[in-house]
């Protein structure tokens, strides 16, 4: 039976789960965090194996299943090389909001990494403004306002 | 059955109340580049198949196992995770063995109990209209099966504690245990109260930590080492969900997974043909239930079998020499570490705790409130 | 495998949006029974009972628990094994495992999801690690819009292309009695849909279904003295990807990519060298239009760049040449853990003759299966009419 019919009542129970978390960082992420909450820097990590750079720093290379230790200062520019404009409030889980619609969204790849990162673009949301291949430059949040996670970084700049 | 598989290399994190210097990829790398390194094999090569076991809510992060493809070694090759305790790694390990499509399976287990709540993980394991709304937990329902065993079987509040003096004591010759101490009877019962007749010291505590294993096929365990450990024995088992479904004061599916995983390693009589049991006591009253649902003694014998001495460090039937749950592991992990512990123990590697002769071993493990999933695992030397 | 492993049975709920008639366990016993009633089996048959869906996607840990009664899991031996969106094929495997391992005969495999009772988008954006992009995510919708941006800007494809993937998913559904959203649609209409995540239209993606998936998996004795049209799973294989990295999110990459890894295992282990001649039919998981057209490539059923053709030409449709997705596929119907199994059962139905409605007009005699789901992960299924391929 899967038709529901009109004169049966069915009760729907709300429940809100709430579960509290404080997530550690650990060995990599905290120094990468430090280095953007401190010091306006972004680092990478580099494979000892492949060589690539990779962002955010971590403890093993997926494809050699090797241990990385080599880190990288990378620049506060890169290109674009994807991008949306979303039109949909999507849920922000560390403030439990939305994010207000329309905004531009990206994956930057800073020089010197092989990985792009993703983030809020500073940008009108107009197709025809936005292009795979344009240049931008990290936003740091005011220092007073860091406090060592992402969001430090506020959005990306579009280079002139 | 002609093709077996054997446990050819474990490792384990120390375990504490709070690891706060690693998150979870990088725990579980601790514990996976020591049984690499100690076997000499490697992803690339080696290892054709790995299974972790962990839970999105424990871990704040939908798929938890995303945060271990890296490490485990699953990019571009087969991980699956279990959402349960860590002894259901060694039984479905084995299984996706012995089907013939894998030789050497790396296991992990691994959660950051530090990171969030124990008791809102829990009441979200609850039906949540009937059972949930009530705040119930692991702890609270817990008590209730406690409280009901205890009446139904005229078991003695002492007896309860002294497996928290028992596997307490024997904690504190396991390097890797945090919550260990030699304590009286008096002691445990004095201890702060969680929700009668359940004190502090005997609930396994809040602990991070995580463990890493190689299961491999016959052949392949031959090549690695000299000293493998043979599974002879999987079995598992659901109970009800609803307590009023169950009878709290004994465990269906422990005697059904036991007798199970018994019948497939060929044991007829647990106490003269098993060595050393590790059980998942995640309060102390639960290890007295699973000696009889593990057909130590018979029903309602669970007390007299403690007073006896046997299940200690030095009697006949030592179980839990590890220090078990209360000597701090972590949830999810609980059942990786123990059947590790029996690992050990078959080796004769396990230094201080070391159970003499140690020829078969019998590990159990249990996933849900008062033990709704229960899995056991035979290992043994031969 | 060391012994042979057949489907004899299975069933679904019909999908919906709102199945506020059901709980979670009554919706998922519907599943159960039918699967068990075209097995032609009770519980008393069943040796294992292996449940899968997206951890607390409703806000319950421990599913497999609550549901013992309804998946009559309770005294049985059973795994919850969680895997993401390719959870559902993953259970497959892992019956398929318990199956050949010679320690069960008959497996009971279960998929489902009661979307409407959690919150997907909020839930879907805690794939990102927690501390590095989870506030910036678009969940997977953000993920498929850069996908289709990058792949129009490389091959010339335009949004009509992704639309005529949307209609024919639709327009399937339409003959799938079990579908979610049968939508009698043209192009204009996916074009005019409400844009979510440029390229992305409402059209483009999955919707959000309750629904549940059973099977039932058996050795090779069972299968031939107890079922009529057992369906052999011929080959598995599962590929991950990097948590952080997805380097062919840049169509033009020609770095490793798990679908494709995938799929080259699956043909080697079954020396398949013409996917597209060799199977008769696809069933694969596409929670976005762009997903279906970049699957084209990665099963190699056209070389690369070309995968929008297939579409323009009609070649995937119904009663193309390669048919793909005639249930109407995820795009229709997204109950997320059940989805991958759905594609396997969907696959085994065409083999049986037993689609119905969808019912590709050919022959089949072998299918291919597709799991999508986590950063990026999959698992191909091959299944067939005979042992002998």
């Amino acid at each position: 039976m899967s038709e529901q019919t009109v004169d049966q009542e069915y009760i729907h129970v709300p429940i809100l789960v709430d579960v509290p978390y404080r997530f550690d960082a650990g060995k990599y992420m905290t120094r990468f965090l430090v280095e953007l909450r401190d010091n306006e820097k972004i680092y990478g990590i580099k494979c000892p194996s492949c060589k690539r750079v990779m962002i955010p720093p971590r403890i093993v290379c997926a494809r050699c299943h090797v241990k990385c230790d080599e880190w990288v200062e990378l620049s506060n520019e890169g290109t674009l090389e994807a991008f949306t404009i979303m039109y949909f409030p999507m849920t922000d889980p560390t403030t439990g909001k939305p994010h207000d619609p329309p905004f531009s969204y990206g994956s930057v790849k800073l020089d010197g990494c092989d990985a792009p990162i993703d983030h809020m673009l500073n940008i009108e949301p107009d197709m025809s403004k936005i292009k795979v291949g344009m240049r931008f430059r990290v936003k740091f949040r005011p220092r007073e306002e860091r406090r060592g996670d992402l969001a430090d970084i506020e959005y990306f700049d579009p280079i002139e | 059955m002609t093709d077996r598989v054997a446990i050819v290399a474990a490792a384990k994190t120390g375990f504490s109340p709070s690891r706060s210097d690693a998150n979870y990829s990088e725990l579980a790398y601790e514990v996976i580049e020591k049984v690499l390194t100690e076997t000499g094999l490697t992803i690339g090569d080696d290892i054709d198949n790995s299974i972790s076991c962990s839970h999105d809510i424990w871990d704040g992060q939908t798929i938890s196992n995303i945060g271990i493809t890296d490490v485990i070694g699953g990019h571009l090759r087969n991980e699956e995770k279990m959402a349960m305790d860590g002894s259901t790694a060694v039984y479905y390990g084995t299984i996706a063995i012995l089907s013939g499509e894998y030789n050497l399976t790396l296991l992990l287990a691994h959660t950051k109990m530090s990171q969030t709540n124990r008791n809102i993980v829990n009441n979200d394991a609850f039906e949540p209209i009937f059972s949930r709304k009530l705040g119930l937990d692991y702890t609270s329902a817990g008590a209730l099966q406690a409280t009901r065993y205890m009446h139904v079987h005229g078991i003695q509040r002492d007896q309860v504690a002294k497996v928290a003096v028992k596997n307490l004591g024997n904690a504190s010759r396991n390097e890797t245990a945090h919550n260990f101490g030699f304590y009286s009877v008096e002691d445990i019962i004095e201890s702060p109260v969680l929700a009668t007749p359940i004190t502090q010291k005997e609930m396994a505590p809040d602990t991070d930590g995580a463990v890493a294993m190689i299961l491999a096929s016959e052949k392949a365990a031959k090549k690695i080492t000299k000293n493998p450990v043979w599974v002879n024995g999987i079995g598992s088992s659901y109970d009800a969900h609803y307590l009023g479904d169950r009878d709290l004061a004994m465990s269906r599916a422990l005697e059904q997974a036991a007798g199970r995983a018994y019948a497939m390693a060929g044991i007829k009589n647990p106490v003269k043909d098993v060595d050393v049991f590790e059980v998942g006591e995640e309060f102390a009253h639960q290890e007295l239930m699973w000696y009889e649902g593990l057909g130590l003694c018979e029903a309602g014998k669970g007390g007299e079998l403690i007073d006896s001495g046997r299940t200690l460090f030095e009697g006949d039937i030592p179980v839990n020499p590890s220090g078990g749950l209360l000597g701090g592991v972590p949830a999810n992990v609980a059942g990786l570490h123990s059947v590790a512990e029996a690992f050990l123990q078959l080796r004769g590697e396990a230094g201080r705790r070391q159970v003499k002769d140690a020829g078969v071993a019998v590990v159990q493990g249990q996933s849900g409130h008062c033990g709704q999933h229960h899995c056991v695992v035979v290992l043994g030397r031969d | 495998m060391k012994r042979n492993v057949a489907i004899v049975g299975g069933g679904q709920t019909h999908h919906a949006a709102r199945r506020q008639d059901v709980s979670q366990p009554e919706m998922v016993n519907e599943a159960v029974l039918a699967a068990l009633k075209d097995a032609n089996m009770t519980m008393d048959d069943i040796d294992a009972v292996l449940l899968g869906n997206m951890e607390f996607f409703e806000g319950q840990h421990m599913t497999d628990c609550w549901l013992a009664d309804s998946t009559g899991a309770f005294g049985k031996p059973g795994l919850k094994i969680t895997t993401g969106g390719t959870v559902g094929a993953t259970i497959i495997a892992a019956g398929a495992h318990h199956v050949a391992s010679g320690l069960f005969d008959r497996v009971l495999c279960i998929g489902f999801e009661k979307q409407e009772e959690g919150d997907t988008n909020a839930i879907l954006s805690g794939v990102a690690h927690p501390l590095f992009g989870r506030s910036m995510a678009g969940a997977a919708m953000g993920f498929f819009a850069m996908l289709g941006s990058s792949y129009m800007a490389n091959f010339g494809a335009t949004e009509e292309h992704s639309a005529m993937v949307a209609v024919k998913a639709r327009q399937n559904a339409r003959k799938n009695e079990y579908a979610h959203l049968k939508l009698n649609i043209k192009i204009e209409d996916v074009m005019n849909s409400r844009m979510l995540a440029y390229p992305i239209r409402m059209l483009d993606m999955c919707p959000a279904s309750n629904g549940a998936c059973a099977m039932v998996l058996a050795d090779e004795k069972t299968a031939k003295d107890r079922c009529k049209k057992p369906v052999w799973l011929r080959a598995m294989e599962t590929a991950h990807n990097e948590q952080f990295v997805l380097e062919w999110r840049d169509t033009s990459s020609t770095a490793p990519k798990f679908s494709d890894v995938a799929a080259t295992r699956v043909y080697k282990k079954l020396g398949v060298k013409d996917p597209a001649s060799y199977y008769d039919v696809f069933e694969i998981y596409e929670p976005a239009t762009w997903a279906e057209i970049l699957w084209y490539e990665d099963l190699h059923l056209c070389k690369k760049g070309e995968g929008f053709k297939l579409i323009e030409k009609g070649i995937t449709e119904i009663d193309g040449s390669i048919p793909v997705n005639p249930s109407g596929g995820v795009l229709s119907t997204n109950c997320i853990g059940a989805s991958a199994m759905l594609r396997i059962w969907e696959a085994a139905l065409q083999i049986r003759g037993d689609a119905g409605g969808h019912q590709v007009p050919r022959d089949v005699h072998r299918a291919l299966a597709t799991g999508y789901g986590g950063t990026c992960w999959t698992v191909v299924t091959s299944l067939s009419d005979s042992l002998e391929d």
